[in-house]
């Protein structure tokens, strides 16, 4: 009884199988437009492949008394499902983007005040957690907060044949045997936020992060070009 | 002296601690509270488990429903958890609807239940499509202080283990289920989630089993699940400071340690009512 | 998060402007403003760009028990949030004034005016039918939410398709869209709203007003009406008087509005049905403007990732492999186990007034753990398997290792002395 509990576990040999060569590991194409709604400070719309989520952020401004913290910034934020009213899921998703807004923002430059952040769901097909975060680095980008670093979110799935697909859509999510969606921040690639689905061996965990990492630089370049582009003077 | 630097400045505090690799409460940063477990607390339950982890106190109640399966699944029964985190436990909780804590921390339960596979629906199903078990988890919190989802993994875990289903037969010709009270039988666990919650102080320094004032010092939190056989069930971290993959590494290896801490402790305790029986 | 109030000057200016007929945006008093009208991916999801006032709706369904005073009647459900995305006036949750005020105007318009044919939508009498849900999003205000939100609502419900469902007996069969073709609904007509706003108690007019305008206006008449000049609803409020000549004005005004445009969205569905026909990409993602210098897309990009397996194997072999062996669990009394080293069953104080009393408390703990380790439970509660009996810290702190207990102790030691 008492040394069944330690044979049991073995977490070497699973390292072993499961190595998978992931064959067709790609993004699908995504884009942005920022600054595109007229009453919030900043606004952005991210798009990967169907998938579309609307961020607006507001402020720093005014703070309802009840939710003052004395040595930063306040930030709230929403998510809003396409149909019907935020139930649990949503909340668990506020709280992700929530956390990985506040590690990269500098809140501590604005005490006693309220941001908002408002994501918007326009369309789901899959990889819906990390299209929500690339839109609210992109929208926090637009209202020009100060940050410390920059995030983007990047889903992995893995199928039942063990490869890793990046960026899954609807479908393939629904196929797949776990699924993964990291914030990687910009300076240093590690993972700032991470939420996982089914169950998956070590070994595979540490794949995707190193894929999910590999991505970013794809996600972060395309913040670069996004910026060049708004900001220099022949585009 | 002391008690008023530790006012004045926690984060201070802790961190003269933490240099010295200990913490304010005697422990080494990589050492859980002391886990206290008791299965079948509440009699009137299908299964129940209160666990102690240093003053954090969950007790999970299990309550078996009859129900019919819903279109999309006919083959399949339910399992609803519900995390409930009332203002006795700790002042920070009002009264009234559940807080984002405890929304986030029963979604999380879910998929906790989800992932892991730890029981399968299929078993709860009695008759496709018509009658099917519905597992109503409730975990509450009887008293705060940090970590409270991996004691409500435990206390699930260990609940789930202690529900006894009484036999369910289909009357042939009224086609109404009887319910046989005094035959019962347990569920069938295919899988040991445990969970091991983190914390993150100054961007570097990892600590396990983290205190309610811990929680709220630090820069980040994570909690891995793992099972019996070392593959993990989650890895949740809602976001915080970047952790490298490396130091996610050293959680998940101290995530199986505790895993199989845990998992001896309850099949000790199960064994223990059991022998007595 | 509280709007920023209007100025005092701002507002003089405003009612000066429209004394001159004037508008801050150049429009004359019975303009428009440029309406745009795009679709998402999915049936029944629509945008409506009114000037920079946008919306988004989109229609679901669902099978469910009709009304029971309506058996073969389907449901029709409106929903009208006001995000906080739209102006930080508007607050998660909660029912304003406003939001009941649009949702009450957008079931008149919709539902009262029997636009859409939901007889059609029974599948088994009394039994089944389908409800259609509209959920209505502001995502930016800018002014006459009620015109965009209605433009939006019926558009959404006209590009919208029902699966197909097949009936035996009782049973209800959903076919998904690749084993039948989408049924839309049948509608029959389509209500547009359409606002006037009046300033000075009713001298001047203006329709289609801006988020500007709506703050300095007196009143508000919202006309319902469909392309066939048929008035489906109407609503004053603000509280001003109006003449019969001013409503008749107004409804004249609106039939002409209105026949442009239903115009307009007829000439949309047909747009994006000839769109979906030719198979070519459609929805939001093609909608995204490619000249705007704040607009950028990417293609299908590939990841390398021929050094992630060893990246990968690398941390997994580095890292330190978890302990085999783990500390015996104590069970002191059947049910109850503990892992750990201290004891917290709430028993101990390090304050020193309390050690008499924990000693005491103690040897009543020893005499209860004696007698439930001799096996005769006969106490408190009623549960035959076990109660929770109050562990002894000494008990456990010797069955573990004494060298930690030492440890605890001496680090107990040095906290109290800190304290003092």
């Amino acid at each position: 009884m008492t040394s069944s509990a330690c044979d049991t576990a073995s977490p070497r040999c699973s390292s072993m199988m499961e190595v998978c060569e992931a064959s067709s590991v790609s993004l699908r194409e995504f884009g942005c437009e920022q600054s595109l709604l007229s009453r919030p400070d900043g606004s952005s719309s991210f798009v990967q492949g169907d998938t579309s989520v609307m961020a607006g952020v507001y402020g720093p401004a005014e703070v309802k008394v009840s939710k003052e913290i004395y040595d930063r910034a306040t930030l709230e934020v929403l998510v809003q499902p396409k149909v019907g009213l935020p139930s649990v899921r949503e909340r668990s998703q506020e709280q992700c983007v929530r956390e990985t807004c506040e590690a990269s923002l500098l809140l501590s430059l604005h005490p006693r005040s309220a941001l908002t952040l408002v994501l918007q769901v326009l369309h789901d097909d899959g990889s819906l957690l990390s299209c929500c975060l690339n839109a609210a680095c992109m929208a926090l980008m637009d209202a020009g907060l100060p940050m410390s670093c920059l995030f983007c979110g990047v889903t992995c799935a893995i199928n039942t044949e063990g490869e890793i697909i990046t960026d899954p859509t609807a479908a393939q999510e629904k196929e797949s045997r776990a699924l993964m969606t990291f914030a990687i921040d910009s300076t240093e690639r590690r993972v700032m936020m991470s939420s996982t689905k089914g169950s998956f061996s070590v070994h595979e965990l540490q794949q995707c992060i190193a894929v999910s990492q590999e991505a970013s630089e794809k996600i972060f370049q395309f913040y670069r070009d996004s910026v060049k582009r708004r900001y220099s003077k022949t585009p | 002296m002391a008690a008023g630097f530790k006012t004045a400045e926690p984060l201070e505090y802790h961190r003269s601690f933490l240099k010295e690799n200990c913490r304010p409460d005697g422990r080494e940063l990589s050492e859980s509270r002391t886990t206290t477990l008791n299965i079948g607390s509440i009699s009137t339950a299908d299964g129940s488990a209160l666990v102690k982890m240093g003053n954090t106190t969950i007790i999970c109640g299990i309550k078996a429903e009859l129900a019919n399966p819903t279109v999309e699944a006919p083959g399949k029964g339910y399992i609803v958890p519900n995390v409930d985190l009332p203002p006795l436990c700790s002042s920070r909780f009002r009264p009234g609807p559940p807080g984002e804590q405890a929304q986030a921390a029963s979604q999380f339960i879910a998929d906790v239940i989800e992932s892991s596979e730890v029981i399968k629906t299929e078993d709860l199903c009695i008759d496709r499509g018509k009658l099917c078990w519905v597992l109503y988890c409730d975990m509450m919190c009887l008293d705060y202080d940090g970590n409270i989802l991996d004691a409500c993994i435990i206390a699930l875990l260990a609940a789930l283990k202690n529900t006894q289903l009484p036999e369910v037969t289909i009357n042939k010709e009224t086609c109404a289920p009887e319910v046989n009270p005094e035959k019962r039988c347990g569920l069938h666990i295919h899988k040991h989630p445990v969970g091991a919650s983190f914390c993150v102080f100054d961007d570097s320094i990892l600590i396990v089993d983290p205190t309610a004032e811990e929680e709220s010092l630090s820069t980040a939190q994570l909690t891995v699940v793992t099972d019996e056989e070392g593959r993990l069930c989650s890895l949740h971290k809602p976001g915080g400071t970047s952790l490298s993959g490396e130091k996610l590494q050293e959680c998940i290896s101290r995530a199986t340690a505790r895993q199989r801490e845990i998992q001896k402790l309850i099949d000790k305790v199960i064994h223990s009512v059991k022998t007595a029986q | 998060m509280k709007d920023t109030p209007l100025s005092n000057c701002e507002r003089d200016f405003l009612l000066k402007a429209i004394e001159e007929k004037k508008r801050l945006d150049g429009r004359q008093t019975y303009d428009y403003r440029r309406i745009k009208i795009t679709f998402g991916t999915d049936y029944g999801c629509c945008f409506v760009d009114l000037g920079k006032t946008r919306v988004m709706a989109q229609v679901s369904c669902e099978l469910v028990a009709p009304k029971e005073n309506r058996p073969n009647e389907g449901i029709m459900f409106f929903n009208i949030e006001l995000s906080p995305m739209a102006s930080p006036a508007f607050e998660q949750g909660r029912q304003s004034e406003l939001s009941v005020k649009l949702n009450r105007q957008l079931e008149r318009c919709l539902r009262n005016s029997k636009c859409i044919d939901t007889e059609s939508l029974c599948v088994v009498s009394g039994k089944t039918v389908w409800q259609i849900r509209v959920d209505v999003h502001m995502l930016n205000n800018d002014g006459n939410l009620m015109d965009a939100s209605s433009i939006a609502a019926i558009t959404a419900l006209c590009h919208f398709r029902r699966p197909d469902v097949g009936i035996q007996g009782e049973e209800v069969t959903v076919y998904s869209p690749e084993e039948r073709d989408p049924i839309p609904l049948s509608i029959y007509h389509m209500p547009i709203s359409v606002s006037f706003s009046f300033f000075q108690q009713g001298t001047y007019l203006l329709v289609d007003p801006c988020e500007r305008e709506e703050r300095v206006m007196d009143g508000l008449l919202m006309i319902a009406m469909n392309k066939h000049r048929e008035i489906c609803s109407i609503q004053s409020s603000g509280g001003i008087m109006l003449l019969k000549e001013q409503v008749m004005r107004c409804s004249k005004i609106a039939s002409v509005k209105v026949s442009e445009i239903t115009e307009l969205i007829s000439e949309a569905l047909q747009n994006d049905k000839a769109a979906r026909k030719a198979g070519g990409r459609c929805g939001f993602a093609e909608s995204m403007p490619q000249e705007r210098i704040t607009a950028l897309k990417t293609d299908e990009t590939p990841v390398e990732t021929t050094d992630a397996t060893e990246r990968a194997n690398d941390i997994v072999q580095r890292a330190e492999a978890p302990p085999q062996t783990v500390p015996s669990p104590v069970v002191p009394v059947p049910g109850v186990g503990q892992v750990g080293q201290q004891n917290t069953w709430g028993l101990e104080e390090e304050e020193e007034e309390d050690e008499e009393q924990e000693e005491t408390r103690m040897e009543e703990d020893q005499d209860e753990d004696e007698e439930s380790g001799g096996g005769d439970v006969v106490e408190i509660s009623d549960s035959e398997e076990e109660e929770v009996v109050v562990l002894h810290p000494e008990t456990t702190g010797k069955a573990k290792n004494t060298g930690s207990s030492s440890h605890q102790q001496a680090a107990a030691a040095s906290q109290k002395r800190q304290k003092k």
